[in-house]
Order: structure tokens, then C-alpha cells, then sequence
């Protein structure tokens, strides 16, 4: 290799010209996410496969003399979950113009929403009319249930953290790329969601 | 990008100031709190190599014990119980505490370099996964050394290792040291997907990405749905054991298969994480010593695309003894010998490589040339095992030890010494001793190949594998003790190495910023590199930056240099696209690591860890990402952002 030689003709790249703050793909953020949601949507597939798995062991389903799960609570739940993806979506456009004002409100709309759901999603246990321990049908359906929950819980907090930011004065412009980012994590659960519950409500019925 | 930025008057090269501003900006604090703190990729992957090997070092020295008690027919030295937490420890070490983690952090240490980064892209991310496999691991052995060591095989089959015939702690020790390790594994592969993505310096678009980058990509992408199956399953284990689950539990509607399945199907694409990276070791070395760029670029990084795919459908073939379909048999027998396709591709152009190119024997080049001649004899007996009625015949027998571990050292072991040869003169600025390497290459390959050959002939002559002595007569003895020898020949080659490593890394030649006059990036910076690696970040020109690099290379400026910053380039074409803060040290990953720790070991005797394992966590991963007081007011920033 010949040595470096600085010659008069080199272009210089300016970085300093470029944004501190994207939105979407752009930004590294948005990729964590993603992989984090592809890590977790693995654990629910995973769930769903086991799930599936053991319905072909078993001659019924669910196996006598266990109970077909109830419908009304799970479905009010999924409702409130894919309703929560609004107050989200209007956060999300808030973000996008930098309204702090606007953020904050539906940020702690969906997370409001988000809690809701929780509570709710006690009751969802109740209407396994299982218990994890009874057979290998309860098991599956508590393990998609609990493996969610989890991510729920999580999301709960989490949200509830980037609120609290919003309203202290250490908001950065990041944060706002950060309710995109979370605006997006909430659709995918929401819809992991929908999902399961067709399999876990719906699937003993036409399993 | 470039194209909107109109071209300035030539830049002077990154001047003194501007270096001790950066010194200053990246440093971290000395002493214990700055070992303690530091989210340095290179000083968290150096960690994570070091901590590997000295497990590597425990499992061989737990390795020996079997090979001493297996020296002669009916020996005492240990007994049944002993024995089976031994092979059970060793497996479950060299595959979750020392292959896949090296593997991973020698990515960790050098794609950002490769690349041209000055981080991983998540650097407290990237602290919290090498505390969380530490503590893992330290969980297996003091379990081991307190008589708790997992006995039920690196596998653990249910419904051996179920509550009912495994009744105690020792499984529960194995499935949560597979979580610790997986959530390392998880976490580094995304690292390692985001940083060879989107923080690649400008001009190295896809098409002039390192193969060796490549290899870490494509093994990351494999990490996400192998690893994330296996931590998954091991708490269905885990939850069988405690709470009364019934998924592997044929009583009442569950499966053993269920758990075969589910294991393999990241059990086998767990062989490929590790012999991945591997080909990309070999495919970053060879162009120093053949001086020339790797024959069939694209070939290489198809075939390393392909192997992924293909190794997530070939799981079953450790399943033929299982009574599977005649069907499925004969489908994954012929998926399993399809899987050689690529392989071999690789190895061809590799060969050519090699054949046309004016050789330099190096340490590093013999372990090259040592992987092909070991790891080609454990693919072929992989070959042979794919087929259904050779399997049935030595299923469980010394035959498959000696395989594995034909691929699992000639496909892993090997190339990773070569790469640690090659690159340690970049992590410390000093040569390792040729004579010393090509000592511990020599003591190696015989140790490996005395040690692993005989067990094919023992395993053809029916001595099954796990199985902590044998009566006399059986004509065993002979070839156990040939293998016995090997393991401590291996044991002083080891030895060689240790000795090697810590004599060079004081003492050893200084080896200059580029002691291989090699091809790519990492190559362009000091040895040891700075904190943030490149003063500026380097412009590419094509694949081999540094031999293609011409005097009127465009060079980039305007990163600031009184905070932590980095370049983030576009995806595809590694264009220029934004500027991101990168965080500063901070103590909360490892605080975040010992909450995970105790919610982990309390899950082993009760379900409500669960939820005060989270109310400890909740507190460090709040003040991890609690932002510090910025300068302006709330409202006020509007970053200086055009369009989405
Ligand atoms: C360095 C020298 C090594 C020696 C002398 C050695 C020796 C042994 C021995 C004696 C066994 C037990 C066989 C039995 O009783 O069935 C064994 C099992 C095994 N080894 Fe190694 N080994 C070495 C390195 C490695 C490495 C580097 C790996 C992985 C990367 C590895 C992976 C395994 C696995 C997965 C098993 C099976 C454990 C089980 O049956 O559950 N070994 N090895
Ligand atoms: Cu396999």
C-alpha cells in the first residue's frame, strides 16, 4: 500500500450537517426494537407450536371433563387491547410534529389503557376454566397466557417510565422517536394478541 | 447521502486536539469502577473471551477426569453418580458457556471494527448480556462443586430430568443456566444484526460488507429463533418441575418427544451458530496469508446464507432412534446430506483460495489448514450418521462422541485459534510467539486426533457413550487408553497456549498498527485500538478497504468529539444518515444483571420470584434509562430534521 497521501482533490464528508433525531427505520432504536420483537414473537410462536403440538396427542380438546374456556371477558379484552393502538397511533403523530402537549395526553391515555388490560387479563385467567396443573391442556393455554402477560407487564411499566420522562424537563429530542418506537411495540402485541386468542378461545371449539 | 453534501476543500487528517478531545470524551473511569462501568465493546468482548476460555479450561479439566477414571476397565476414581454431572457439566459448559459465547463476543470484538464503528449499537445492552453469562455460568460450576451439577446429559431428556425421576435441584440448575446464557446469546446477536446493519462506515454497502461480517450476520439471525426456542423450553422444564406443568408428561396428555423436538430444533442450528463464525474466521484470515482477496466472494456468503436455512430442517435426524416416521426418516436423511452442499462449496473456495495464492506459514494459517483435515473426517462420519440404519446401529455409542467432537473442535476450536493468532496483535499491540503456536498447534493436532479417533472404533465395537466404566475383556481397554493419552497431550497443548498468551501479552514483539499488512478495517486503526476506535470514521472503496484504498479517499468529518457520538449509515449502501449519542458508562447493567441473577436462582424453588424478581429489576433497567438534565427546556429543542 502506498502511504496515505493527502491530495488537494479529496472530498471531505460533512456529518455535522446530518439529523441527531429520525423517526422509524432510520434510526437505531426502531432496530432494537424489532429484534426484540422478533425474539419475543419467537417465544409466542413457540408457545402456539406447543400448544399444537399437544392438541394432536389428545382424542378431545379440550380433554373431558375440562370446560371450553368462557368468551365474553377474553373478547372485551382483546378489544381494549386493539382499542389502545389509537391512543398509541395519535402519540405516534404527536411525536412525529414534536407536540409535547399532544404526547403526553396519549401517552398517558394508552397507558391508562395498557393498565386496564392487565386487570383485565386477570380475569382472562379465570376464564381458562383450567388450571395449569390439570393436564397438559391446561398447561399449554396457561404457558401462551403467561408468556404474554408478561410482555404486557413489561410494556406496561416501560410505557408508564417514557411517560414520566415526558413529564419531568429532561425530554430529549430521542424521546419523541422513542414513542414511535413504542407506538410500534404496542401493535405488535396487540396483534400477537388477537392470535393467541383465536387459538387459545377459539381453538377448542373448532380444534 | 453523499450526493446532497457538496464537496469541501480538503480536511486535514484528524489533528491533536482533536484526538485528546475524543481520548477525553471515551475514556472511562480508572480502576475498579471503570471495570465495572465500562460499555467499551472491546473491553466487554475481551471479557467475554477471556471468561470463555477459562471455562473452556474447567470443562477440560473436568474432560480429564472422565478420560483418567476411563483409563483402565473398572476403575474407582469416580463413581455413577460423579460421572454423570461430570459429562453432563462438561457438555452443557463447552456448548452454552464456551463455544456459542466465544463465537459471539469475537463478533462482538470485531465487527464494529470491521466495519468501521466506534460501538456496538447498543453498549449498555451489550455490558447487561456479558454480566447476566457470567453469573450464569458461575451458577453451573459452584453447582457442580457442591455436588448440585445437572446429571441428566447436555440435553436433558425428559422424562429422565422430570420431577419424577429427577427429583432435587441439579436439573433445575441446568435449565436455569440455559437461560442466563441464552438471554446473553439473544442480546449479542442483536448487537451484532444492528451494528453490521445500520453503523457500517460510508461505502460499505452490502456487496463490500466482510465475509467475516457476513458469517456474524447470518449467525446472529440464526441465534434469534434457536435460542429463544431453547430458554423457552427450558422453562416449560423448569415449570414441570415446579408448578406442576404437564407438557412432557405422558399421563396426562403430555410429550417426551415434544421436548426432543423442540431441543434439536435449536440443538442442530446450535452446531451452525458455532461453525459460522468459524467459516468466517477463516474467510477474514486467508487473504493475509495467501495475499490474495477469498476466491468466490458471493459463493461464500450464499453458502453461509444457505446453511442457515437448511440447518433449521435437518433436526430430526437426532431423532431416528425415536421410532419417527419411516417418512420423516428418509426426508431428513436427505435434508441432513443436503446441508453438506454448501459446506463444501465454502471448502472449494477456500481451497482455491489457498491453491493460487503465495502461502505464509503462520500459527494461524497451520490451524487453517488443521481445520480442514479435522473438521472433513467429522463431516463425513456426520454423513454416514444421516443415514437411518448406520444411526440405529451406533446411536449412543462412542461413534457419536467421537463425531461430535471431530466437528465441534475441527469446525470451532481450530478456527478460533487461528483467528486468536491472527488478532491478538490488534488487541494488544504484541505478537503472539510463533514457536510457542506452532508448539500448541503441533501438541493439538496430535492430542485431538489421539483422543478422538479411537472412540470411532470403540463406538464401531459397541461401547456406549456416558457410561462411567466398562468390564474388562471387552477389548476396550486398548483404545481408551490411546484416547486417555490424547486428552492429556490436548491438556499440555492448552497449556502451550495459556502460556503463550500471557508471555506475549507483556513480553511479546510489538506488532505495529498491521503486522499481516491485511485487507480490511480493523486494520486501519492502532493496535490496541483507541475507545473509539477511528478518529474519523474510514470511507470504503471497495472489499478490501485497506488494499483498495486510493490517496484521494473522501474523508469524513464533523462527528462531534466533546460527546459521545457515532455515524449511522443507511442499511443497504451505507450512506450517511444520522448522528446518535452514544451512552455513557454506567454501573446499572451490572446492578440490572445481579437483580436478573437472584429472580433466576429464586425461580428454582418458587413461582413468586416472579414477581419480586421484577420489583428488584424495575429499579436499575428505571434508572438505566432515565435521562439526564439536558441544557434547553422541554418544548423548545426542534432538532435540526428534514423529512422522515
Ligand atoms: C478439549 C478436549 C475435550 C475432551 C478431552 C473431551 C472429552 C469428552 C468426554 C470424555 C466426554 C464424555 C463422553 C461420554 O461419557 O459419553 C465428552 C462429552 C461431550 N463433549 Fe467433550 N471433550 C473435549 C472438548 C469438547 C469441546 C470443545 C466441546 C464443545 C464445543 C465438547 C462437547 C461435548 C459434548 C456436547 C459432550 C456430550 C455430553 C453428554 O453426553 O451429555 N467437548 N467430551
Ligand atoms: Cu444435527
Amino acid at each position: 500500500m502506498p502511504p496515505d497521501r493527502r491530495s488537494p482533490d479529496r472530498l471531505t464528508i460533512d456529518v455535522s450537517v446530518l439529523p441527531d433525531t429520525v423517526f422509524g427505520h432510520r434510526g437505531l432504536v426502531w432496530w432494537g426494537t424489532v429484534g426484540f420483537m422478533a425474539i419475543e414473537g419467537t417465544t409466542l410462536a413457540i408457545a402456539a407450536a406447543a400448544y399444537l403440538y399437544l392438541r394432536t396427542n389428545a382424542a378431545e380438546w379440550p380433554p373431558r371433563p375440562t370446560a371450553n374456556p368462557d368468551l365474553l371477558i377474553p373478547t372485551i379484552t382483546l378489544a381494549v387491547l386493539l382499542l389502545k393502538l389509537i391512543p398509541y397511533g395519535l402519540a405516534e403523530r404527536a411525536a412525529k410534529r414534536f407536540d409535547l402537549a399532544g404526547v403526553r395526553r396519549w401517552l398517558v391515555i394508552g397507558s391508562a389503557v395498557g393498565l386496564l388490560a392487565l386487570v383485565l387479563r386477570w380475569f382472562d385467567l379465570q376464564a381458562l376454566n383450567v388450571r395449569w396443573d390439570t393436564n397438559a391442556y391446561g398447561s399449554g393455554v396457561w404457558l401462551a397466557l403467561v408468556a404474554h402477560t408478561s410482555l404486557m407487564a413489561t410494556d406496561v411499566l416501560e410505557s408508564a417510565v417514557l411517560t414520566a420522562i415526558f413529564f419531568t424537563d429532561r425530554v430529549q429530542p430521542r424521546h419523541f422517536s422513542d414513542v414511535e418506537d413504542t407506538a410500534i411495540y404496542e401493535r405488535f402485541l396487540s396483534v400477537a394478541w388477537l392470535l393467541l386468542y383465536l387459538l387459545v378461545f377459539l381453538g377448542p371449539r373448532v380444534l | 447521502m453523499p450526493a446532497s453534501i457538496p464537496p469541501l476543500p480538503a480536511a486535514e487528517p484528524a489533528d491533536v486536539r482533536e484526538v485528546r478531545e475524543l481520548a477525553r470524551t471515551w475514556a472511562d473511569a480508572s480502576g475498579l469502577r471503570g471495570w465495572l462501568t465500562t460499555v467499551d465493546h472491546k473491553r466487554i468482548a475481551k471479557r467475554y473471551v477471556m471468561t470463555a476460555f477459562a471455562f473452556f479450561a474447567l470443562g477440560g479439566i473436568d474432560a480429564l477426569i472422565m478420560r483418567t477414571q476411563l483409563l483402565r476397565p473398572e476403575n474407582q476414581l469416580v463413581g455413577p453418580d460423579r460421572y454423570n454431572q461430570l459429562f453432563t457439566v462438561h457438555g452443557t459448559n463447552m456448548m452454552f458457556l464456551f463455544a456459542v459465547p466465544v463465537m459471539l463476543a469475537m463478533g462482538l470484538y470485531m465487527v464494529p471494527l470491521l466495519v468501521g464503528a466506534r460501538n456496538v449499537a447498543f453498549p449498555r445492552l451489550n455490558a447487561l448480556g456479558y454480566w447476566v453469562y457470567l453469573f450464569g455460568g458461575i451458577l453451573l460450576w459452584v453447582a457442580l462443586l457442591s455436588d448440585t451439577g445437572p446429571d441428566t446429559g447436555w440435553f436433558s431428556y425428559v422424562p429422565l430430568s422430570g420431577p419424577e425421576f429427577s427429583p432435587g435441584k441439579r436439573v433445575d440448575v441446568w435449565a436455569q443456566m440455559i437461560t442466563f446464557t441464552e438471554i446473553s446469546g439473544l442480546i449479542s446477536a442483536v448487537e451484532i444484526i444492528v451494528t453490521a446493519l445500520k453503523c457500517r462506515a460510508p461505502g460499505m454497502t452490502l456487496g463490500r460488507m466482510p465475509i467475516f461480517v457476513w458469517a456474524m450476520l447470518v449467525t446472529a439471525f440464526m441465534v434469534i429463533p434457536s435460542l429463544s426456542m431453547i430458554a423457552t423450553a427450558s422453562q416449560m422444564l423448569a415449570m414441570d418441575r415446579l408448578v406442576g406443568t404437564h407438557f412432557f408428561n405422558v399421563a396426562e396428555g403430555g410429550d417426551p418427544l415434544l421436548w426432543q423436538h423442540f431441543f434439536w430444533w435449536f440443538g442442530h442450528p446450535e452446531v451452525y451458530i458455532i461453525f459460522i463464525p468459524a467459516t468466517g474466521f477463516i474467510s477474514a484470515l486467508l487473504p493475509a496469508f495467501t495475499r490474495r482477496p477469498v476466491f468466490g466472494h458471493n459463493a461464500v456468503v450464499l453458502s453461509s446464507i444457505a446453511t442457515a436455512f437448511l440447518g433449521f430442517g435437518v433436526w430430526v435426524h437426532h431423532m431416528f432412534a425415536t421410532g419417527i416416521l419411516q417418512l420423516a426418516s428418509s426426508f431428513f436423511t436427505a435434508t441432513s446430506i443436503m446441508i453438506t452442499i454448501p459446506t463444501a462449496v465454502q471448502i472449494f473456495c477456500w481451497i482455491v483460495t489457498i491453491w493460487t495464492g503465495r502461502l505464509q506459514f503462520t500459527t494461524s494459517f497451520l490451524f487453517i489448514l488443521g481445520f480442514f483435515v479435522t473438521f472433513i473426517i467429522g463431516g463425513l462420519t456426520g454423513v454416514m450418521l444421516a443415514s437411518v440404519p448406520f444411526d440405529q446401529q451406533v446411536h449412543d455409542s462412542y461413534f457419536v462422541v467421537a463425531h461430535l467432537h471431530y466437528v465441534l473442535l475441527g469446525g470451532g476450536a481450530f478456527p478460533l485459534f487461528a483467528a486468536i493468532y491472527y488478532w491478538f496483535p490488534k488487541w494488544t499491540g504484541r505478537m503472539l510467539s510463533e514457536r510457542m503456536g506452532k508448539l500448541h498447534f503441533a501438541l493439538w493436532l496430535v492430542g485431538v486426533n489421539l483422543t478422538f479417533f479411537p472412540m470411532h472404533l470403540l463406538g464401531l465395537d459397541g461401547m456406549p457413550r456416558r457410561v462411567y466404566t466398562y468390564p474388562d475383556g471387552m477389548g476396550w481397554t486398548g483404545n481408551n487408553q490411546l484416547a486417555t493419552a490424547g486428552a492429556y497431550v490436548i491438556a499440555l497443548s492448552v497449556l502451550a497456549f495459556v502460556g503463550n498468551v500471557l508471555w506475549s501479552a507483556r513480553r511479546g514483539v510489538r506488532a505495529g498498527d498491521d503486522p499481516w499488512v491485511s485487507d480490511s478495517l480493523e486494520w486501519g486503526t492502532s493496535s490496541p485500538p483507541p475507545p473509539y476506535n477511528f478518529a474519523r470514521p474510514p470511507v470504503v472503496q471497495g472489499r478490501a478497504p485497506l488494499w483498495d484504498r486510493t490517496p484521494d479517499a473522501p474523508v469524513v468529518v464533523g462527528l462531534a468529539t466533546d460527546r459521545r457520538e457515532i455515524l449511522v449509515t443507511t442499511a443497504m449502501d451505507a450512506e450517511p444518515d444520522h448522528r446518535h449519542p452514544d451512552p455513557e458508562p454506567t454501573i446499572w447493567p451490572f446492578v440490572a444483571a445481579i437483580a436478573v441473577s437472584v429472580f433466576f436462582i429464586a425461580l428454582m424453588f418458587t413461582p413468586w420470584a416472579v414477581v419480586f424478581g421484577s420489583a428488584l429489576l424495575f429499579p436499575p433497567l428505571v434508572a438505566w434509562g432515565w435521562p439526564r438534565r439536558p441544557n434547553q427546556a422541554p418544548g423548545v429543542t426542534t432538532p435540526a430534521e428534514g423529512g422522515a
